[in-house]
């Protein structure tokens, strides 16, 4: 009885072709991000809890869904004081064949608002976002709409994009467009060791004046309560982004320094406001893979905010200072350890912290945008 | 509104400006570069990688995008070499032409039969291409191949070139048949060498001249070498045979020298790619200096 299944399973495996095609060309390739961390104390602004702790987890999917458009959907399993949350954070299609280098999304996806904004949490540098996205982006903003990119044919990469958004995953309001977008960014090579890029960036919140929901009772739990809104929003956000990078000869396999920062400024606050009532914070960021697997970082983010306290503002001022240590076995696998100074004016729960965090993934792992 | 009247009228005299007539290539790799400079030598080439860089690690950068929009072809290694750049650079440029399953878009791994291929892969094991070793660039008999196929290629982007093209394929054909006879007689004196490699990049033109690569410095494919794994290399009964260690000249020379210190082997740095200037400059003149190198510890040895 044993041998007519091994000369079946002989037979399947002669009928293989030698060279593998492999069985997921058909199917989507999936990827996992697995996120934990050990967080010594909480933090004002954060989405992550202290002690034991699970943080993006990300389930995604992504392939070509014919010769002209492919799609992505990605699942996050967030965890809030031991409430499970399941969150679709992007689910969209993409054309990937119109012309003069115009390209275009429909669904839910990441606003490309910003350098990091676009940019999935895993491949992060830090634990957390920067203090000015976690305070005026909700750490990352994501909503259903639809975006147009086109490059400009300039010998150097210049490209403008514009997007529309239906806006309530940033504020609640009645608008059918919410918000809407502009972006361009542009960059090249210094030499062949050096590159740069550029970034100017424009978000137009027509719901800032609409949802009032959120009055001076809920603030105090506004970090949990507003996993992914923003808790300080303007009619307009500005965003100016710059990123330079420096690896010896431009491998940056061996050794790489990047350098970051962005500029956000949001005003017309809301209709209690004064003209000159204004969101402004900045951070600048250094991160150093001195080795192939090894990182050490810093980053310095500063946010200057109004609270609504019924017809008028209270001032808020939060500081954080960041340094982390990374180890990548390989390009999969990372474990960080991260120490965090805040200063505050006007949160409760601002405090220094440790942080020992892993992001690891299996599975199909996208290609890294620079 | 003035702003928007003039950011139009920007666009549109930009794409008024007068398209290019000859052939725009994107190289992934510098051994692409030079084989599309031999079929069509009027072609703007821009190389998106040197001898310096490791090709498996390269950012999409804007400069990259930039080359790939304007590209009319983009000749790459593929067999998942760049699968941590490329996609990203393919999304960025949204270049119509350059994308899987068009012309545009050229994979030398795809005309040859690549050695190792896996039926079983997983992340344990290193970064393992299932495809096989993508490194085939340094393979005296798989270059005809992808030299005829993207001649073929080529003509069909640029059809009023055709003949031009065919014909230099053939120049190119007949010069690397006499290089590859000239190699195959030198090839006879370095039977048996054995080398500690650290890689595969070398591997396709090593297993052509019969050289043994028994020891690699990689604990995992990918992965660089480990303190832990170099005292096991140092332990290993074969490195008692090994004549040299190879590098590359992208990677980390001080796992090799550490090895050299605690032997007598020499260490070779070799560009495992054509280089900007001097004898290394084309594919066949990379593969006789690399075997003049490989002769010369022969003789070493020997004495």
């Amino acid at each position: 009885m044993k041998t007519l299944p091994q000369a079946t399973s002989v037979l399947l495996l002669s009928a293989i072709p030698l060279h593998p095609t492999f069985a997921n060309e058909l199917n989507p390739e999936i990827g996992v991000v697995l996120d934990g961390y050990y967080k010594q104390n909480p933090t004002a602004l954060s989405h992550r809890d202290e002690g034991f702790g699970l943080g993006h987890t990300e389930l995604s999917l992504s392939s070509p869904i014919d010769d002209l458009f492919e799609g992505r959907l990605t699942a996050v399993l967030d965890d809030h004081d031991g409430e499970t949350e399941l969150g679709l954070e992007e689910a969209f299609i993409q054309t990937t064949a119109l012309p003069w280098n115009l390209s275009a999304r429909g669904g839910r996806f990441l606003s490309q608002v910003g350098y990091l904004n676009s940019r999935h949490l895993h491949t992060d540098d830090f634990v957390e976002r920067p203090v000015p996205y976690r305070a005026m982006l909700g750490s990352h903003y994501f909503d259903d709409g639809v975006r147009v990119n086109l490059l400009i044919p300039t010998p150097f990469y210049w490209q403008v994009g514009a997007e529309a958004f239906d806006g309530d995953k940033l504020t609640e309001g009645e608008e059918d467009i919410g918000v809407y977008t502009l972006n361009t960014r542009f960059g090249g090579d210094i030499s062949n060791s050096q590159s740069w890029q550029a970034g100017m960036s424009w978000l137009r919140n027509r719901q800032a004046h609409g949802g009032h929901e959120e009055d001076h009772d809920d603030h105090d739990d506004h970090d949990h309560a507003h996993a992914h809104g923003a808790a300080y929003t303007g009619e307009n956000l500005y965003i100016a982004d710059l990123v330079w990078k420096w690896s010896p000869q431009g491998n940056t396999r061996q050794q790489q320094l990047t350098l970051s920062g962005e500029y956000l400024y949001a005003d017309d606050l809301d209709d209690h406001g004064h003209s000159d009532d204004i969101h402004k914070g900045w951070y600048a960021s250094a991160v150093y893979q001195f080795a192939p697997q090894w990182s050490a970082g810093a980053r310095y983010g500063k946010a200057e905010l109004k609270e609504a306290h019924g017809d008028h503002y209270h001032d808020q001022e939060l500081e954080e200072t960041d340094v982390m240590l990374a180890w990548s076995h390989s390009h999969f696998s990372t474990v960080r350890l991260q120490y965090t100074f805040q200063d505050a004016y006007g949160f409760e729960e601002a405090d220094n912290t440790l942080t020992l965090q892993y992001v690891m993934s299996f599975g199909a792992h996208g290609a890294h945008d620079y | 509104m003035t702003i928007k009247n003039l950011l139009a009228g920007l666009i549109l005299a930009v794409l008024a400006m007068p398209a290019q007539a000859s052939l725009t290539i994107f190289a992934c790799e510098p051994e692409w570069a030079d084989l599309a400079r031999a079929l069509a030598p009027d072609a703007r080439i821009t190389t998106a990688t040197t001898a310096s860089q490791d090709p498996h690690y390269v950012e999409a950068r804007p400069s990259l995008i930039a080359a790939m929009r304007r590209a009319d072809l983009a000749v790459c290694t593929g067999a998942s070499l760049e699968a941590g750049w490329l996609p990203s650079l393919m999304r960025k440029a949204a270049n119509r032409s350059i994308r899987p399953g068009q012309p545009g878009l050229f994979y030398a791994a795809d005309q040859v039969n690549l050695h190792q291929p896996h039926d079983h892969v997983d992340r344990s094991m290193g970064d393992l291409h299932p495809e096989g070793d993508p490194h085939v660039h340094l393979d005296p008999e798989a270059l005809p191949r992808v030299a005829e196929a993207l001649a073929q290629r080529l003509a069909e982007i640029a059809p009023e070139q055709a003949r031009d093209i065919r014909r230099r394929y053939l120049q190119w054909r007949v010069q690397w048949n006499l290089d590859r006879d000239r190699w195959r007689q030198q090839a006879a004196e370095l039977q048996g060498l054995e080398l500690v490699v650290q890689h595969t990049s070398f591997d396709y033109l090593l297993r052509w001249l019969g050289v043994e690569r028994g020891i690699d410095l990689e604990p995992k494919p990918g992965l660089p070498p480990s303190a832990g794994h170099l005292s096991q290399v140092l332990a290993d009964e074969r490195l008692t045979g090994a004549d040299a260690i190879l590098v590359a000249t992208y990677q980390d020379e001080r796992p090799a020298r550490w090895l050299a210190s605690r032997t007598d082997l020499p260490v070779l740095v070799l560009p495992a790619t054509v280089t900007d200037d001097g004898d290394t400059a084309t594919l066949s003149g990379l593969i006789s200096h690399i075997m003049t190198r490989l002769a010369e510890v022969r003789h070493d040895r020997q004495r």
